[in-house]
């Protein structure tokens, strides 16, 4: 399967990792509208591809990703208002998240990470960074509202951490130290220069695992975000059986017992589940 | 408190121990275990001289989770099994049997998969300074869901996220787990942690059992509900104390400077969820 040619961002798989990457180091990788629809390709394109098992984001350049193109809002005389629908109707279409992308997601954040840019912090499964990148939310600082990004941040990390970044704006950042302590992310990279290297392992260790497993796993553990306890749980036990009778859970124990890696089944299209 | 093949079940003081003790099998849970746990459940909450309960286990590992190859050649309990998995109606942790006073999870070793219940499910939990977690479960071809999504309720997501996709293939250390507020001690050196459990078991027998229940009923009704309907619930919780008689008996042993003489713990009441 040929991966497409953007733009904007650069889409690539080294092994069983697909990689998209922001381009558009000049703009510390804000987000024009031409990118925010490349977006919704990308996400599309990486998760049709079987051989695709985890999927790595980072940037180009000093930044990770800063938000909205803001010279673009402000140049062109529509502004802000060409998301209003996009936004009233909340369907969005920039992340793995809002894509139902099933397979594992890391971001690997490179450097740094302002206003807009958490949305892909928030709706990632797994996050690292760079010892250089920093954290800051300037959408208050600039007279915008922070809402999506934050409520995402809110279910998945301390909440005090959260409510200081969208208050204190662009006044303050938070380095890779603190967002580590707050299990923000999982890990740091020191040199930052290894930080793709780290990221290729780590999505290698991952891409060992029952892709169909993981993909009901993700299911589970996002939707459990939409629930109370109980109802989660009733949730989660639909994922767990629908797993049942799947040729990965003959093949994993085998393999274990034979020492010998798992050959498992390929993810069907859009990660649904075969049962 | 005997009778048990797989767990050590025992009362010290008002301190309820319920110990995994299938060290051999890493205190993976068989068929007996899992009918057993929910008798040992409702024995230590029924016991009025229990005030708190010390979840550990016996030997290298703390728990891992279900021992399939056991359960296979018992079909009748591996169906049984299945059935509660499928309706989410398992009975194996406090949480699951609606025990009401305090739990602490003592983590002794790895954790594993399965395991990972009773950690998720706990009010409080320490760990040896060995101990360390970890979810295989797609690492063999099963998906991941009860445990972590309670884990994920009470520490920062992307750890429980990453636990979950990178299966066997790395640990979750005592020391991270710490900092990331799912275990509150990390005891060192590690065979100190019984002495650490009754140790912090001992202060929390020390408060009244009636307000604990009450709290312990509030703060896991609101995993249940947005903020206000939480907040609601809890308000009743509040009120469903006043007029207690250890309510009175609280601010007096704090005036006359002496230990409380604390009401029993509520009767066992169970409704169905």
């Amino acid at each position: 399967m040929t991966l497409p040619t953007l733009d904007t961002l650069i889409v690539e798989r080294h092994g069983p990792v697909g990689w998209l990457i922001n381009n558009r180091p000049d703009q510390l990788n804000a987000m024009s509208a031409h990118m925010r629809d490349e977006f919704a390709v990308a996400w599309e394109a990486l998760d049709a591809d079987p051989d695709v098992r985890v999927i790595v984001h980072t940037g180009e350049g000093r930044a990770f990703q800063t938000g909205v193109d803001v010279s673009e809002i402000a140049g062109d005389g529509v502004g802000m208002e060409r998301y209003r629908e996009s936004l009233e109707d909340f369907d969005l279409h920039f992340t793995s998240w809002h894509q139902q992308v099933w397979k594992p997601v890391i971001t690997a954040v490179n450097g740094i990470c302002a206003g807009g840019g958490f949305h892909w912090v928030a709706d990632a499964d797994i996050v690292i960074a760079a010892s250089d990148a920093q954290f800051f939310d300037p959408h208050v600082s600039i007279g915008q509202v922070v809402a999506i990004e934050a409520i995402g941040l809110l279910r998945k990390m301390p909440a005090e951490a959260v409510m200081r970044m969208a208050f204190v704006g662009r006044y303050e950042r938070m380095s890779a130290a603190r967002a580590y302590e707050l299990g923000m992310i999982s890990q740091i990279v020191d040199p930052p220069g290894s930080l793709r290297d780290e990221a290729q392992a780590l999505a290698e260790k991952i891409a060992r695992n029952s892709p169909a497993a993981m993909a009901a796993t993700k299911r589970a553990l996002w939707g459990a975000l939409e629930l109370g306890l109980t109802d989660a749980c009733r949730a989660g036990a639909a994922e767990l059986v629908s797993m049942w009778g799947h040729p990965d859970q003959e093949e994993g124990p085998r393999a274990f017992a034979e020492k010998r890696t798992p050959e498992w089944q390929p993810l069907t299209a859009g990660g649904e589940s075969p049962a | 408190m005997g009778g048990y093949d797989t767990l050590v079940v025992e009362r010290d003081g008002h301190v309820g121990w319920l110990i995994f003790d299938r060290p051999d099998a890493a205190n993976a849970m068989d068929a007996t275990m899992l009918a057993e746990l929910e008798h040992a459940w409702i024995e230590l909450d029924r016991d009025p001289e229990v005030r708190v309960i010390v979840n550990t286990g016996a030997g290298r590992a703390f728990q891992t989770g279900l021992d399939l190859r056991q359960l296979s050649r018992d079909p009748t309990a591996l169906r049984e099994q299945s059935r509660r998995t499928r309706d989410a109606t398992l009975k194996l942790t406090a949480w699951h049997n609606q025990v009401w006073k305090p739990v602490i999870a003592a983590v002794n070793g790895v954790c594993a998969g399965g395991g990972l219940h009773f950690v998720a499910d706990a009010d409080i939990v320490i760990a040896a300074s060995d101990a360390t977690f970890v979810d295989p479960h797609v690492s063999v071809g099963q998906v991941t869901a009860f445990e972590t999504i309670a884990l994920a309720r009470r520490s920062p997501m992307e750890a429980i996220a990453r636990m979950a996709f990178i299966g066997t293939h790395e640990r979750l250390t005592a020391v991270r787990a710490r900092q990331l507020g799912l275990v509150s001690e990390v005891v060192d050196p590690p065979e100190r942690l019984r002495e650490a459990a009754a140790e912090l078991a001992g202060k929390i027998a020390r408060n009244s059992p009636a307000a604990m229940a009450a709290t312990k009923r509030a703060l896991w009704g609101a995993f249940e509900q947005g903020l206000t309907g939480a907040c609601r619930a809890g308000a009743a919780e509040l009120v469903g104390l006043w007029g207690h008689p250890d309510q009175e008996e609280g601010p007096q042993a704090f005036a006359e400077r002496r230990e409380p003489q604390w009401a029993p713990p509520p009767v066992r009441e169970v409704s169905t969820p």
